[in-house]
């Protein structure tokens, strides 16, 4: 339990920081979020790929870096901000790349 | 110093989000994910709207809570990788999974909004 506490504390530092960037900068912060979730997806699988046998690089990296690095909230709640300032158009590609793109790129990870 | 007060606050709250994950799923191994990211919608919108928008909690607690707790307590990896696999064995359930966890993550965030918006009134009435 420790060693995924540990994780993640090392992903949510990184997001945070990553989100500050992306804030300070004044990029459009539906990018940092997209980035770190489909980032994430392909990491995850590629390490539940290479290894499966080794449960503490499993619950290290997997659960808890990656776990604690990628956020279904924040996600949910952005859609949820596009959904009140009525930017539908918007709202829906992001939908559409974060779940497309998540699921295609976790499934490229598993692959190679 | 309040930079480093936000990410010191991220980290210590992410460690105790990410166990709270991590014991959920061992107790309950494949809907233990979909219960914590169903959770974890309906808290954050909450948050963002009724705690961050009011200012009731300082702004290195809210950040903690938000971005460490709830943040951590979530995953999307877990999720993408967990339907994939689904679909390797049984589309049905794959389907279900993600329709489950995307349909019901927005729902219960709109839940939270609207219940931010109630407490809100309330507290200006």
């Amino acid at each position: 339990m420790m060693i995924v506490g540990c994780g993640a504390m090392i992903g949510a530092v990184i997001r945070y920081w990553i989100t500050s960037i992306y804030k300070r900068m004044q990029w459009d912060w539906l990018l940092a979020t997209l980035l770190i979730n489909l980032s994430g997806a392909f990491l995850l699988g590629l390490l539940t790929n290479h290894f499966a046998n080794n449960q503490m690089a499993i619950n290290f990296g997997g659960v808890g870096v990656l776990g604690g690095y990628t956020t279904f909230s924040t996600f949910n709640t952005e859609l949820l901000a596009l959904i009140d300032e009525h930017r539908w158009f918007t709202m829906g590609l992001y939908l559409l790349l974060s779940y497309g793109g998540g699921i295609a790129l976790a499934f490229l990870g598993l692959k190679i | 110093m309040t930079n480093l007060r936000n990410y010191l606050s991220v980290a210590i709250f992410a460690f105790f989000g990410g166990c709270s994950r991590s014991l959920l799923s061992q107790w309950l191994p494949i809907s233990g994910i979909i219960v914590a990211n169903l959770l974890g919608c309906f808290l954050l919108a909450l948050l963002t709207y009724y705690v961050i928008e009011k200012g009731i909690f300082a702004d290195w607690l809210s950040t903690g809570l938000g971005t460490g707790f709830i943040g951590a307590f979530t995953t999307f990896s877990s999720f993408a990788v967990a339907t994939v696999h689904l679909s390797q064995q049984n589309w049905s359930a794959a389907i279900c999974y993600f329709l489950i966890s995307s349909v019901g993550g927005l729902l219960m965030a709109v839940c939270g909004f609207v219940i931010a918006r109630r407490l809100g009134k309330e507290v200006h009435s």
